[in-house]
């Protein structure tokens, strides 16, 4: 085709962008893959069954705060690895507050159980399978971003796909909240910050293939 | 003479807020300027360049939302052009770039050097804005002085001017800090 007709092509549909337009499509992909995340773990595995009774309690909201401040601060590093010009990076220590918060309350929990408790307390009942179930949840909402990025415009692609896969793990970690008991901050720090990690480095070994456009 | 970086942000602005006219207006300026860019840095007979500039275009148009409106046009539309060329590069072979495409991703620093960058953007942010601006658009984004005080709408007597002072204060600060 020639260019001026392509010019014509494409200035025939103009639509009105909003300014923010790129974290809007990034939460939209979000929220969607979230809800099929959600979905499949109530369906699969159950909401925990004192749901209710833990929403008032510390350990359940020191666990979501953890996620979900690290899947802020993930979704702030996403959102400028998808404009084309990022040399550099805004809010990368912001990560690091949540995860120091938590170690100290990890620090503080251990000091006060007994030395015989802390390997149960490390393991918990499922660190086995924690990690694993962060990462199955976190692909709903990571195939979510890569629809989001599908009109974004990332050039630093593994470092955008680390990014995006690190929001992802933060948000299914969130999602499994819903369902898992675990109590104690050293399992949360462990086992919670390995998927979510598994789901960074997945990213960013498929962001170079999937995010290319 | 070209468009300015003025001119250019403005229909860019216009064409976000849905003026398709300005849109339409903004893509047929960029046309010679993604010609030159691309003619200028990869070897490949007319069409394939035409094929470059072409997904540029439908880049810059599928993607606009992504342009930041409160900061530089031409930084976004080159970092766009380059991300294209080497991707064109790495697809197909029939269009190679005039230096080696190794000694491209290093300059561009594709995705390791942004700790130097950051080193860089520290510096440049000391110096007098179109010093920083001038330096930026010469040794980073790879314009020709020519390119750049088209785009900045100076003369190029004045692009090289910034750039040698503004590099002399560099030099002068880094040896200081050293000494």
């Amino acid at each position: 085709m020639n260019t001026d007709d392509l010019i014509v092509k494409l200035a025939s549909d103009v639509p009105p962008v909003k300014r923010s337009a790129v974290s809007r499509r990034l939460g939209l992909g979000i929220a969607a893959g979230a809800a099929v995340s959600a979905g499949y773990a109530l369906l699969m595995w159950g909401a925990r069954p004192d749901l209710d009774v833990a929403m008032h309690s510390f350990s359940f909201w020191m666990k979501w705060a953890y996620t979900i401040s690290l899947a802020f601060g993930a979704l702030a590093l996403t959102v400028q690895l998808a404009r084309p010009e990022t040399h550099r990076l805004r809010w990368l220590w912001l990560l690091a507050i949540p995860v120091l918060l938590l170690a100290s309350v990890g620090v503080f929990e251990l000091l006060r159980t007994p030395q015989t408790q802390w390997l149960a307390m490390w393991l918990g009942h499922s660190w086995k399978t924690c990690p694993w179930r962060v990462l199955t949840l976190a692909m709903p909402i990571f195939i979510g971003l890569l629809w989001s990025f599908r009109r974004l415009a990332p050039t630093r692609l593994r470092l955008a796909g680390a990014a995006a896969g690190l929001a992802a793990g933060a948000f299914a970690a969130t999602v499994y909240c819903l369902h898992c008991p675990e109590a104690s901050a050293i399992f949360v720090l462990t086992w919670y910050s390995l998927g979510i990690l598994l789901a960074a480095s997945f990213g960013a070994l498929v962001g170079p293939r999937l995010l290319r456009w | 003479m070209r468009a300015s970086e003025e001119q250019l942000r403005e229909l860019m602005i216009a064409g976000l807020d849905g003026n398709a006219d300005d849109h339409a207006a903004l893509l047929r300026l960029l046309v010679p300027m993604l010609r030159g860019f691309y003619r200028r840095r990869a070897s490949g007979d007319g069409d394939d360049i035409e094929d470059l500039v072409q997904d540029t275009l439908i880049a810059v148009h599928t993607r606009r939302s992504t342009y930041d409106r409160d900061r530089p046009f031409s930084a976004w539309l080159f970092a766009i052009a380059r991300y294209k060329m080497i991707d064109h590069f790495r697809r197909n072979r029939r269009i190679q770039p005039i230096e080696g495409l190794e000694e491209i991703l290093i300059a561009e620093g594709f995705e390791d050097a942004s700790s130097a960058r950051m080193d860089v953007d520290d510096l440049l942010d000391t110096l007098p804005p179109k010093q920083a601006r001038m330096i930026r658009a010469t040794r980073i984004e790879g314009l020709s002085v020519a390119e750049a005080a088209e785009i900045h709408g100076l003369g190029e007597s004045d692009v090289k001017v910034s750039v040698h002072r503004g590099l002399k204060t560099l030099i002068a600060r880094i040896q200081g800090g050293r000494a």
